[in-house]
C-alpha cells in the first residue's frame, strides 16, 4: 500500500495545481489527478470522504489567505456539480508595485516584536518573513526600545475573528459600577487600546446604537454566532471608536486637588491641565476613574463633578468598613 | 537546556512552504541553518521540509505518476555535502503570497505601538507603511487601534541618551519614599500597559535597575559615556527574595482586574470568593491596590498591611468631612 501522504503535502499540491490552471479544475479532476487525493482514490477511498477532505482543505487554505475562486454554472450559480476551482495569481500574490526599503523593514521588524501572545507574534513574524522572501534585508535593527502589547487572548482572539468574519457576538458584561453581569449582543467593529485598557467597539443590537465595552469586564466566554453583518460597517470603525472615546473623555472633565510630589501627582500629571483651583483631568468612565482616585487615598480630593466625588467617598467608606479595627483579620 | 523551536502543525507547514519557495528562489543558495532560523524551525525540520518539497508538484495526467519535470527538485549534492539548499526545478509558487488578515493586523497594530518612539517617528515611514500593509492584505484585517501616546520631555531626553550612548541624570520619586537623584547608563526602554520604564545601570546603586518614567523629573543629558551597556537587563518586575506575601480575598468575578498579581499558583478558590497571595517589597503598598477595589477586596494578612489599607482610605475620606 502506498505511504500515507500528509495533509500539508496534499494542500500544497492543491495550491500548485489551482494556480497552474487558467480555466479552473473540476472537483473530479482534482480528486483524480492532484497528488494526495489521487492515491487515496486509487486505493479505493469513498468519493464522499474524498469530497469532504477537499472541502476541508479549501477552508483551511482560505484561512491562510489563499483566494480559491469557485466558477459555477452561469445559468445556475447554486449548482456546484460542474463548478471549476482556481486561484487567480493577481489576488494570491503581493501586488507588483508594493516593495519595502531596508529602513521600512527595520521598522516592521520592531513593530512585529511587540506581541507577547504567541499566536499574534507568529503572525507578525510570518508577515515579516514574506517581505524578506522578496529578497529584502532590513537595516540594522532598532535597539533600545522594547514595546510590549499584552492581550487577554480568551476574549481578544474570538472578538478579532468575529470582526474579520463580520459575525455578531454575545457575552456577559459586568458594567463598571454594577454588581451583576448582563448579556450583550454586539456587531463588533474594532478593538481599541485606550489608556492601557482594551476595548471592543461596535453596534449594540439591544440598544441599537454604538457602544464601547472593556474587555476586562467581559465575564465568561465570547460567543461568536452565525449571524453576520455588512462589512461596510467596519469601514473607518477604528477611527470612530478612538474619536468617540476621546470625545467622551473631554466632556467628562474632573476638577481635582492633588498633593504635589506624590504618586498621584506623577501618575495624573501626564493627563492633567492646571486650573486656578487644582487640576482638570479628562476621564472616560466615572466608575473606573473613581477606582483609580480611591487608590490614591489622601493624595487627591475631588472638587467636582459631584457624582464622581460621591463615588470616591462611597469607595473609601466601603474600604474602611470592610477592614474593621476590632477584627484584625487572620 | 533551552528548548528548541516547536514542531510545526500541518497548516503552519503549508504556510511555510508558500513563503519558503519564493524565499529560496529569490536568494539562490541558502544554508539549512539560515533558512531554519528565518522560518523559526529546527535545522532537522527544515531539512525534512526541503526533502518533502521534491514530491510536491503539478498534477499528473489522469492515472499516471507525475514526470520529474512536474515536481520541485533540489540539488541533493549541495544539501548532503554542504548543508545548502538550492531549488533546481520549480513548478509554481514563485510569487510571495499576500499577507493574511491576521499577519497584516499584527504588523499594523505593532506599527501604531512603535509610531511614537523617537527612533521610528523621526524616520517618517509609518504613514506609508500603514497604507502599504493594508493594500497588501488578502482580506481586510480587523481594525485594532492603539491610542497614540504623547512623548514628553522625559521620554525625549531618555531616547536621546540611548541614541548618543551617554548617561542620563534625573530626580526619581519612588512611591512613599524621599526623592533621590540618579545617574543611569540607559540600556533599554520597556513599554508595557501604556507605561514607560527605563532599564539601566544606576550609578548610585551600582546595579541594574528599572525606573518608571512617570516618576522621573528634571532629566539631564550628561556627557558621561555608557560603561555598563552590556550588563544583562533586569527582570522588569521580578521580585526580590525578601518580599512579603500579602493575602487578600475578593469575589472571583473581580480576579481578572488584579492583572499580573493573580496567577494560578497563588490563587485559591473559596466558594464565590478567591484568596490571592500577592508578594510585595513593601507590604503597605497593598493600600493602593485595595483602593482600586472600593471595599470589594479585603486585605486579610499580615496585620500591618490590613491596617495600612484601612488608614489610607480613612485619611482619604477625612478630606471630605465637613469642618
Amino acid at each position: 500500500m502506498a505511504a500515507r501522504i500528509p495533509p500539508e503535502e496534499r494542500q500544497t499540491n492543491l495550491v500548485v495545481a489551482l494556480m497552474a490552471t487558467e480555466i479552473g479544475l473540476t472537483k473530479q479532476q482534482i480528486l483524480d489527478s492532484v497528488s494526495g487525493y489521487r492515491q487515496r482514490a486509487e486505493t479505493g477511498a469513498r468519493v464522499d470522504a474524498l469530497e469532504k477532505m477537499f472541502e476541508r482543505d479549501k477552508d483551511e487554505l482560505r484561512a491562510l489567505g489563499v483566494p480559491i475562486e469557485t466558477i459555477g454554472d452561469p445559468s445556475d450559480p447554486q449548482d456546484l456539480r460542474e463548478a471549476r476551482y482556481r486561484i487567480p495569481k493577481a489576488e494570491y500574490a503581493l501586488p507588483d508595485d508594493i516593495s519595502f526599503t531596508p529602513a521600512e523593514l527595520a521598522v516592521l521588524q520592531l513593530a512585529g516584536s511587540v506581541w507577547s501572545t504567541e499566536s499574534a507574534s507568529a503572525d507578525a513574524q510570518a508577515g515579516v518573513r514574506k517581505i524578506r522572501a522578496l529578497g529584502i534585508d532590513g537595516d540594522e535593527p532598532i535597539i533600545g526600545f522594547a514595546p510590549r502589547i499584552t492581550t487577554r487572548t480568551s476574549t481578544f482572539t474570538p472578538l478579532q475573528s468575529a470582526i474579520e468574519e463580520c459575525r455578531v457576538v454575545s457575552f456577559d458584561y459586568l458594567k463598571p459600577g454594577e454588581q451583576t453581569a448582563r448579556k450583550r449582543t454586539l456587531e463588533p467593529l474594532a478593538l481599541l487600546d485606550f489608556e492601557a485598557r482594551w476595548h471592543v467597539y461596535g453596534i449594540d443590537l439591544d440598544a441599537d446604537d454604538e457602544r464601547t465595552f472593556l474587555l476586562s469586564r467581559i465575564v465568561g466566554d465570547v460567543v461568536v454566532t452565525r449571524k453576520t453583518f455588512s462589512p461596510e460597517l467596519r469601514e473607518g470603525a477604528g477611527d470612530r471608536a478612538l474619536a468617540g472615546l476621546i470625545d467622551v473623555a473631554e466632556r467628562n472633565r474632573a476638577l481635582l486637588e492633588i498633593t504635589p510630589g506624590t504618586e498621584a501627582a506623577l501618575r495624573l500629571g501626564r493627563r492633567a491641565r492646571a486650573e486656578t483651583q487644582g487640576f482638570s483631568v479628562p476621564f472616560v468612565d466615572l466608575h473606573i476613574f473613581a477606582d483609580e482616585i480611591a487608590s490614591y487615598g489622601p493624595e487627591v480630593r475631588v472638587v467636582e463633578p459631584a457624582p464622581l466625588r460621591e463615588a470616591v467617598i462611597a469607595r473609601l467608606a466601603a474600604i474602611v468598613a470592610s477592614h474593621p479595627l476590632s477584627d484584625e483579620g487572620e | 537546556m533551552r528548548a528548541g523551536p516547536k514542531p510545526l502543525l500541518a497548516a503552519d507547514r503549508v504556510r511555510a512552504y508558500l513563503t519558503l519557495v519564493p524565499y529560496l528562489l529569490e536568494r539562490g543558495q541558502v544554508s539549512l541553518d539560515e533558512a531554519a532560523r528565518e522560518f523559526g524551525v529546527s535545522a532537522a525540520e527544515m531539512r525534512a521540509m526541503v526533502e518533502k518539497l521534491t514530491v510536491i508538484g503539478l498534477p499528473g495526467d489522469n492515472g499516471y505518476w507525475q514526470q520529474p519535470h512536474e515536481l520541485f527538485d533540489i540539488s541533493w549534492d549541495l544539501l548532503d555535502d554542504e548543508g545548502i539548499i538550492e531549488i533546481t526545478n520549480d513548478v509554481g509558487l514563485r510569487r510571495v503570497p499576500r499577507f493574511t488578515a491576521r499577519e497584516a493586523a499584527a504588523l499594523l497594530t505593532g506599527l501604531q505601538m512603535v509610531a511614537a518612539l523617537p527612533a521610528v517617528s523621526d524616520s517618517g515611514l509609518v504613514a506609508g507603511l500603514l497604507a502599504k500593509l493594508s493594500r497588501a492584505a488578502a482580506d481586510a484585517p480587523a481594525d485594532v487601534v492603539i491610542a497614540p501616546d504623547a512623548v514628553d520631555e522625559v521620554r525625549d531626553v531618555v531616547a536621546a541618551a540611548l541614541r548618543q550612548g551617554v548617561a542620563v541624570a534625573f530626580r526619581y520619586q519612588a512611591p512613599d519614599a524621599e526623592p533621590t537623584t540618579r545617574t543611569v547608563d540607559p540600556v533599554q526602554v520597556l513599554i508595557t500597559n501604556g507605561q514607560w520604564y527605563l532599564q539601566g545601570w544606576c550609578h548610585l546603586r551600582e546595579a541594574m535597575r528599572t525606573f518608571h518614567l512617570d516618576r522621573v523629573s528634571e532629566p539631564v543629558l550628561t556627557d558621561i559615556s555608557i560603561t555598563h551597556a552590556d550588563a544583562p537587563v533586569p527582570d522588569a518586575f521580578g521580585s526580590a527574595g525578601d518580599d512579603i506575601e500579602v493575602v487578600v480575598s475578593l469575589p472571583s468575578r473581580l480576579v481578572p482586574l488584579l492583572g499580573d498579581y493573580a496567577r494560578p499558583e497563588n490563587t485559591e478558590q473559596h466558594g464565590a470568593d478567591v484568596t490571592v497571595g500577592i508578594r510585595l517589597a513593601d507590604q503597605r503598598g497593598i493600600k493602593r491596590i485595595a483602593g482600586r477595589f472600593g471595599g470589594q477586596l479585603e486585605v486579610r494578612a499580615p496585620r500591618m498591611a490590613r491596617a495600612a489599607a484601612r488608614e489610607w482610605a480613612a485619611e482619604g475620606l477625612a478630606l471630605y468631612r465637613q469642618p
